[in-house]
């Protein structure tokens, strides 16, 4: 993942509500995986072993769900770069479907909401849904954050 | 994966040193380089004092723990709800990602487990709040 200093910041001004973002494209390699579970230290064997999958519906190792707070982060910043002093505030999560190592997951951003709040605070709500390339709904993220400027 | 579960009962909780090294490590994951969190000497001259960790590594953390309870039922069918971070974790913190149930509803074919969720801090201090709900099925209860 290249260093992401040379975007321009996203401000709260280039983010009215209904305000969309090209859609990410997201693969999910074995090495993504495997890097995910060496940083968080999550080594679940639904990640990896072939027997601990087959005991389930799931038939074959799946993606951490956990992967789901680095797109959605990225949906809206692919072009962009956070500026710093933002917060994020609350986020909720809904996985409707496993994600499969392989899989490429289509990742698409909305903002919802944008206001400000009684002590002139910069609230941005993001509604994120991300689609498998069979376009089968992967999850869908919600997103509440102040925006620093 | 949670086996005989009611209203009250503790979840198992997962530990987790935090340290630069690997808020780095995820930086490089997210491509989230913020200098907050990988930029000591930028940090220690923020209202912060020092790096932080990324929100969403937190929430990495909950996936973890939930998935432990509820395995393929939190993969298909999970919601994490109203995750709110309430204050930073830093280098150097030992956490602890634990919760209990709430509340157990009879879903069709499987149990609907409703849980609160929380991080804290070795002190005790509470970083993260939220809440979440797993399935498990019904011939396993």
């Amino acid at each position: 993942m290249d260093k992401i200093y040379d975007k321009p910041e996203l401000i709260f001004a280039d983010l009215p509500v209904g305000k969309t973002f090209r859609p990410l494209d997201y693969p999910v390699s074995e090495e993504l995986v495997q890097q995910f579970m060496e940083t968080v230290g999550d080594r679940h064997p639904l990640y990896w072993d072939e027997g601990s999958a087959q005991r389930t519906h799931l038939r074959s190792p799946i993606a951490p769900p956990g992967l789901a707070a680095i797109y959605a982060r990225l949906s809206y910043l692919q072009d962009h770069t956070m500026p710093s002093g933002g917060v994020l505030a609350k986020q909720e999560f809904d996985f409707h479907k496993a994600v499969y190592i392989g899989d490429t997951l289509k990742v698409k951003a909305k903002v919802m909401e944008s206001y400000l709040d009684e002590k002139g605070r910069k609230r941005v709500t993001f509604l994120i849904e991300a689609e498998n390339q069979k376009s089968q709904p992967i999850s869908t993220v919600r997103l509440y954050a102040i925006w620093p400027k | 994966m949670l086996k005989s579960v009611k209203a009250g009962d503790p979840l198992s909780s997962i530990e987790k040193q935090i340290d630069q090294d690997m808020i780095m490590r995820w930086a490089k994951l997210s491509g989230d380089f913020n200098r907050l969190h990988v930029d000591p000497e930028y940090a220690r001259q923020t209202s912060f004092k020092g790096t932080i960790a990324h929100g969403p590594m937190s929430l990495a953390f909950l996936n973890e723990l939930m998935m432990q309870c509820f395995e393929a039922g939190w993969a298909v069918g999970g919601k994490l709800l109203d995750v709110r971070f309430v204050a930073p974790i830093r280098p150097g913190d030992r956490i602890r990602i634990g919760g209990k149930i709430k509340e157990v509803q009879k879903k069709e074919e499987k149990y609907s487990v409703e849980c609160d969720l929380s991080i804290e801090k070795q002190n005790g201090e509470k970083v993260v709040m939220g809440r979440a709900i797993g399935l498990l099925p019904g011939e396993e209860k």
